[in-house]
């Protein structure tokens, strides 16, 4: 708890240390962090390997993007409803993929992700086809507050969503809910011997996963000015699921740090090759091989011993 | 044109997307089938075998050679990452599977970005396949006929051979029972390399025999694992013949569906998969969740 | 009223009837057996009334309410506990935590998704006592994968125990111990039940464990019912003698 205090702390105050290409970098980090934390709900707490997660991060930006470009919604307010959507949206994936169990049921998230995809490229009106949605304004308000506007403010913004959505997601893995999800990870038929309807359940933590998915995606949509297919794309549900894993599953702050840690990969290598890919999929692998704890797994070893 | 002769025509396409859909649903559901594995990297073999194909024809100048030398140099790849890293695997979850194969996606898709570039290659076809043929006054391209053949001559020789060889019967056993395969005498470990490389062959045969209507490109990969899901799913997860039917239902859905419905011919195909799941969450001929 | 009651209740896969109109009345507080020859249908019996696989026909009645139509989850709700033929634990997880969940799913509040104190607190106090009453309370703390075989099928009957069930159903709770872990898990189970207040159904291999704990037993053979009695009488029938217990008696 002391280590998580002092972290927010050096957070909080890296705009004023960090030249503004680090502030940019940091607040996608932590963007993309909140996708990959929102992800380890399903992946890490409940066993429900999401091959799809990429659709709540680019349903968050698209409708983030349209309500920017289309009213005058404030801009949390945008963020906010925008997270609501995609929530609601969420309960149809997940009443749909829950039909299926084990690996059916990542190969379902999967198709999902596709077919918004596909339906990302014919919808003209609202994604901008191929072309995307451009020019998404970070607007003023709500009461004239122009603050969010700024580099630093946006920063600040994204900064207080992830820890808002970090002590939620806490206290939800920590309470009885919980416990019922930890049950179904480890053994779904006795979790249902003992009285509960776990379709429910996992269909709730998916809507979930999709709300705070979403968040990031709405996040992100302001933050870079524009929103395209690109965030739907299947390889990037894939990234996602790596940031998770690497990062250490079932722990809420090892996915943020995989994914502060692949931006930053991503970054140092695209300045030396472009097979970012390539080296994505090797560490990737060599995770799931010797180290399937993940970063936080390989620290929190080290520090016991 | 009239309705009937446009029936058949379609019909005729349907069967020829049919077949390459089945290539790639049947090696996914044998690896499935028999190693309880769901390999992610399917597609990205699909598009492997593409550019293999490429390649072997580019440098022999002959497409039949590339039709048996695409095959089986994907098939030994498959093998090779069987041996290397699947094999350590074994006593983890499904899911490490799905994780490590996605890895593998990634992995051989930059080594094929690597070695033959971002640009998409086109296969030339012998004479015979490039013609068209004119089947009720309509031209038809001769080479959709020949996929269709071989789709039906694929699918005759994978069911002789999982019902009427001494192979196919130790395939089966070991889908069925493992441990007691193993307490025969025999080498599980070699039947299973075997397999995921003649699912992974079986992939890039219908990679090599898309490209030269599709051309090869890095793009493949993507839209064929989904492809390839969704015939499992709706097939069921294992079931040799649950793939032939879904491929073939699936063809009939895209091509109809293009043709009277442009714009919702995509999601045509989930909504058939929605379906069926609704009725039968362990596909049509797979075995009840 | 029987607290639990089953008619004519039959499962067939395609050709074959696995449970053929199956009738049966357990009263509160009594201690009933269900023995068979191995494929006489005992387990599917027990998936009929969790309602784990649908019946074809039949009825089963809990506390003068049907339960034909509720799903599985619902009718362990209501007050069935059961143990499974092949031990299924949370093996991640201590022998406490194991009983904490399934005490949970009784409590007013299970799905609170925040804070729990109070609901955990509970749970806990229920799981501890049930893992008392099956002394177990010197593992609780270890994970329910590192147990031996005999303390893993005894800790499946606590987590039962600790929903606090009208009915407690174990499927062949010695299945797969050593002769002493029987022994052991027999003279548990008996202790259980000596104050008369629990009601059980029982499926069982063991001669030795059926006479030793059931008060009635319920023969199958085929899928259908052919004793229903008192231990001493079924031990006499000749039917039965001649089905399963060949020299036994």
């Amino acid at each position: 708890m002391r280590g998580l205090v002092i972290a927010a702390i050096l957070l909080a105050a890296a705009p004023l240390g960090l030249p503004p290409f680090a502030t940019t970098l940091l607040t996608e980090a932590l963007i993309l962090g909140l996708l990959a934390m929102s992800l380890d709900l399903m992946v890490g707490y409940t066993r429900l390997i999401s091959f799809g997660h990429a659709a709540a991060y680019g349903l968050g930006a698209y409708a983030c993007g349209d309500l920017l470009i289309h009213t005058r919604l404030p801009l949390p307010f945008a963020i906010f409803l925008s997270a609501s959507i995609t929530g609601i949206v969420g309960i149809g994936v997940a009443w749909v993929c829950t039909l299926a169990k084990g690996v059916s049921f990542s190969m379902l998230t999967l198709a999902f992700a596709q077919l918004l995809y596909a339906i990302a490229f014919k919808w003209t009106a609202v994604t901008g086809a191929s072309d995307g949605l451009a020019g998404i304004p970070r607007r003023v308000g709500p009461f004239g507050l122009t603050q969010f506007q700024t580099r630093n403010g946006y920063y600040y913004l994204v900064l207080g969503c992830l820890l808002g959505a970090y002590a939620f997601c806490r206290v939800l893995v920590r309470s009885p809910f919980g416990a019922v999800l930890r049950g179904i990870r480890e053994n779904e038929p006795k979790t249902i011997s003992l009285g509960y309807n776990t379709r429910l359940c996992k269909i709730a933590i998916v809507a979930i996963s999709f709300m705070l998915g979403g968040l990031s995606g709405a996040l992100y949509a302001p933050f870079a000015g524009f929103a395209n297919t690109d965030l739907l794309f299947w390889l990037f549900s894939g990234q996602v699921l790596i940031m998770v894993i690497v990062g250490g599953q079932g722990t809420l702050l090892g996915p943020i740090v995989g994914a502060a840690f692949f931006m930053l990969l991503e970054h140092v290598l695209s300045q030396y090759t472009d097979s970012w890919a390539l080296f994505f999929g090797l560490i990737f692998i060599g995770f799931i091989t010797f180290a399937p704890d993940g970063i936080w797994g390989l620290f929190r070893r080290r520090v016991r011993i | 044109m009239d309705f009937l002769p446009f029936l058949l025509v379609q019909c005729l396409n349907a069967l020829s997307q049919a077949a390459l859909l089945f290539f790639l649903g049947v090696g996914l559901t044998l690896i499935f089938g028999i190693m309880r594995i769901v390999n992610f990297a399917h597609g990205t073999f699909y598009m492997l075998g593409a550019f293999l194909g490429y390649s072997a024809a580019h440098l022999s100048g002959s497409f039949w050679f590339a039709l048996i030398a695409g095959p089986i140099i994907a098939g030994g790849v498959g093998a090779a990452f069987e041996i290397g890293l699947l094999r350590p695997l074994y006593r983890r979850g499904d899911s490490a599977f799905l994780m490590v194969t996605f890895g593998l996606t990634l992995v051989l898709g930059d080594i094929t970005r690597l070695l033959w570039g971002v640009d998409p290659l086109q296969i030339s076809l012998p004479n015979a396949l490039g013609a068209i043929v004119f089947l009720f006054d309509e031209p038809f391209p001769t080479y959709r006929l020949f996929l269709a053949a071989a789709g039906i001559i694929v699918a005759v020789a994978i069911w002789q051979f999982l019902e009427r060889t001494r192979l196919g019967l130790l395939i089966r056993a070991t889908s069925q029972n493992a441990e007691m395969v193993h307490a025969l005498g025999v080498n599980v470990n070699l039947v299973r390399s075997g397999i995921f490389g003649i699912g992974c062959g079986l992939a890039a045969l219908g990679g090599v025999l898309a490209a030269p209507m599709v051309t090869a490109s890095l793009g493949m990969a993507g839209n064929a694992i989904i492809d390839a899901f969704v015939i499992v799913i709706i097939g069921g997860m294992g079931s040799f013949l649950g793939s032939l039917l879904a491929a073939v239902l699936v063809a009939f859905v895209q091509v109809f569906g293009t043709y009277y419905f442009p714009d919702f011919a995509l999601a045509a195909m989930y909504l058939l998969m929605l379906l069926v799941l609704m009725i039968r969450p362990g596909g049509l001929l797979g075995k009840e969740i | 009223m029987a607290l639990l009651e089953l008619d004519g209740l039959t499962k067939r896969y395609g050709g074959l009837t696995a449970v053929n109109g199956v009738a049966m009345r357990v009263e509160a507080g009594e201690v009933r057996a269900v023995i068979g020859p191995n494929g006489a249908g005992k387990t599917s019996l027990f998936h009929l009334i969790t309602g784990v696989v649908p019946a074809t026909s039949g009825d089963v009645r809990f506390d003068g309410n049907s339960l034909n139509r509720m799903s599985s989850y619902r009718r362990c709700q209501t007050g069935l506990s059961r143990t499974f033929q092949l031990t299924s634990l949370f093996s991640e997880m201590t022998a406490r935590e194991n009983c904490r969940v399934a005490a949970q799913a009784r409590l007013r509040g299970r799905w609170q998704p925040w804070g729990g104190t109070q609901i955990f607190r509970e749970a806990a106090a229920r799981g501890d006592e049930a893992l008392e009453r099956l002394g177990l309370t010197a593992i609780a703390g270890r994970s329910a994968g590192l147990l031996s075989h005999g303390d893993q099928r005894l800790l499946e009957v606590a987590m039962a125990l600790s929903q606090r069930p009208r009915v407690l159903l174990l499927d062949e709770p010695t299945q797969g111990l050593s002769v002493e872990e029987t022994i052991t898990a027999v003279e548990t189970l008996a202790g259980l039940l000596v104050d008369g207040k629990l009601t059980v159904l029982l499926v069982e291999h063991d001669m030795e464990v059926v006479f030793r704990l059931a008060q009635k037993i319920t023969v199958m053979h085929r899928g259908s019912v052919i004793a229903d009695d008192v231990p001493s009488v079924v031990r006499r029938d000749p039917a039965v003698q001649a089905a399963y217990l060949g020299g036994y008696a």
